[in-house]
């Protein structure tokens, strides 16, 4: 079953999201080059659990007007499967890609009203100031009550906010483009990429947003628990059995999404699905899903194309 | 907010202590009731309504409560003292104790305060329009903590110990302070916009309190080390809450200012700090 989006045929069908915990935070610098620079080293190799410690991205850049200090600064968000995996991942990739990068502080991005958890994040970097330390209240009795620590390094303070927030969120929201070759594919993943990140509280951990090698549970050899995505390989759809490849399709690229909460990611998957069928050489999107055996969020794609 | 409007019957020069001028005190009673409280005339326990003259209406929540204070109040001692909610405005001076112990709330003063004001304040915001005494925000003789929370701002200048002993919370003065700030300073913050006064931090512990200063001190004690000259970021967080938030638009010509930081009081060991803004005239 499919419909017509634009032209273009939308198998009627659903991306199969399933249950991840997700933290949003605020990288500030001196420039927005330094808080970007924190903010790609600190979301780096973080595209799919399947091999890394987390899945993360970059959600938006901020104007100074946005920042809780006024200075540039850049929303990364980090999934991880558990709370405490999704703790070690943020400690661990805060210490070693924002800690020391030159003029950057941090800042909680997920307020503690819409968060589920509060995650002891900047309480337990402190620790690297060996006791010169300072611990920052704000607004006691009269404001909201803010925390913050001040670890002394070379270059001058480093500023952590104590806690941030986390909540259960959604991962695994996409959609697959397949086109006539490589290059309109390609060129209608990059439309599709720039029309999601207008939707606030979403990353797409790919790098620059898109997936070409996705993959499918289990593979021929035992040692190995996922490996190429057959079906949706054209190099070899005659020669596989069940491809998902239409006939003229000939280059297909995966868009995944994380988000805060299911609308978010079901606006994007809409955002995107949308401006890729604007690209000419467009012929088919659909969606990957397990028949519901994977996870607990079913995000129709067409139920999102109506959410935009 | 219900208003309800209170008006000293004249000068006096025996204080009237009057702990009732509270929302908390009036809210939920009758205006005859609020008149017969009680209230202290030098030793003697008098009716309100004596010295006070009282109309308006009256919330049944100390949050929906204004109080205006219309006349000269200096000789009035613990107006809004413990409060935790509503609003006081004092159209004129406000006598010792303004504040004292409140939790919540806020309360405006226009013209000056007396000593004591604010002292162990645990929340709530005081604003004083112009000068205020000895030991604002300070602990009272005996104990061992201030302020543990809320926000003092003063226009003016304040006198000796502000800030005394203090734990948590801010203290903003635009203008000069009196010898003594901070002392014995074990957290807080004291933001001062005018000179700060001689021996400031004195046996001030640290646990995250600082004193600054961006028009310059009379003296840093010795027992405070000179560390360097920094642009601390979480300065920018004070200076642009202080602008954005509470009307003190000088802060903003700070941000990312030059602050000369020193360490002490190494006379008990202490971690707090005084930094002063390198340039003055920002």
């Amino acid at each position: 079953m499919s419909f017509k989006h634009n032209g273009v045929d939308i198998e009627d069908t659903f991306a199969e999201g399933f249950s991840m915990w997700g933290s949003r935070i605020i990288i500030t610098a001196a420039s927005k080059k330094w808080a970007n620079t924190a903010a790609t080293a600190m979301s780096g190799f973080a595209t799919s659990v399947i091999a890394c410690d987390c899945e993360a991205g970059i959600e938006a850049e901020l104007k100074p007007g946005e920042t809780p200090d006024g200075r540039p600064g850049t929303a990364v968000m980090v999934y991880g499967f558990s709370k405490g995996k999704l703790s070690e991942s943020l400690l661990g990739r805060m210490g070693q890609c924002v800690l020391t990068c030159p003029s950057t502080a941090v800042f909680n991005g997920l307020p503690e009203a819409e968060a589920d958890e509060m995650l002891d994040i900047g309480k337990s970097l402190r620790f690297f100031g060996d006791g010169f330390q300072v611990k920052m209240r704000m607004g006691d009795g009269w404001q909201q009550r803010r925390r913050f620590w001040r670890i002394p390094v070379m270059e001058g303070e480093f500023l952590v906010e104590e806690k941030i927030g986390a909540k259960k969120a959604v991962a695994g929201g996409n959609f697959l483009i397949m086109g006539e070759n490589q290059d309109a594919t390609l060129r209608a993943a990059e439309a599709s990429i720039e029309a999601i990140h207008r939707v606030p509280g979403v990353v797409t951990p790919f790098p620059g947003g898109l997936c070409r090698s996705g993959s499918k549970v289990g593979s021929t050899y035992k040692f190995l628990k996922a490996s190429t995505n057959t079906p949706f390989c054209p190099s070899i759809k005659n020669s596989v059995k069940g491809s998902k490849v239409p006939e003229g399709a000939n280059s297909v690229i995966e868009v995944v999404i994380n988000g805060l909460n299911e609308a978010s990611v079901k606006k994007a998957m809409g955002f995107g699905v949308d401006a890729a069928t604007w690209v000419p050489g467009v012929r088919w999107i659909t969606a990957v899903n397990f028949d519901g055996k994977l996870g607990k969020f079913k995000m129709g794609l067409r139920d999102s194309l109506e959410a935009i | 907010m219900n208003k309800l409007v209170l008006t000293p019957r004249g000068f006096s020069s025996i204080p009237l202590e009057a702990d009732v001028i509270s929302p908390d005190v009036f809210a939920g009673k009758t205006v005859k009731e609020i008149r017969e409280l009680k209230i202290h005339y030098g030793n003697r326990e008098v009716e309100m309504s004596e010295y006070i003259h009282v109309q308006g209406k009256v919330a049944e929540t100390p949050e929906e409560q204004r109080i205006v204070i219309d006349g000269d109040a200096r000789h009035i001692k613990y107006i809004g003292r413990g409060m935790t909610a509503g609003r006081i405005v004092v159209q004129g001076d406000a006598g010792m104790h303004t504040g004292s112990q409140m939790e919540g709330g806020d309360i405006t003063v226009a013209g000056n305060v007396g000593d004591w004001a604010g002292a162990e304040m645990k929340g709530g915001l005081i604003r004083v329009l112009g000068d205020a005494g000895n030991l604002l925000g300070a602990a009272y003789r005996g104990s061992s903590e201030g302020m543990t929370g809320g926000c003092i701002l003063v226009k003016g200048r304040v006198g000796s110990e502000t800030g005394s002993f203090m734990r948590r919370g801010m203290l903003v003065v635009e203008g000069d302070t009196g010898p003594f700030t901070g002392v014995h300073m074990n957290g807080g913050e004291v933001l001062v916009f005018g000179r700060l006064g001689k021996r400031a931090g004195a046996q001030a512990k640290g646990n995250g309190g600082f004193i600054a200063s961006f028009g310059g001190a009379e003296e840093i004690l010795p027992t405070y080390v000179y560390e360097a000259t920094i642009t601390p970021n979480f300065m920018r967080l004070y200076l642009m809450q202080l602008a954005g938030n509470l009307g003190i638009e000088r802060a903003a010509g700070f941000i990312g200012a030059p602050l000369k930081r020193y360490r002490g009081d190494m006379a008990v060991g202490g971690s707090s700090e005084i930094l002063v803004a390198e340039k003055v005239d920002a």
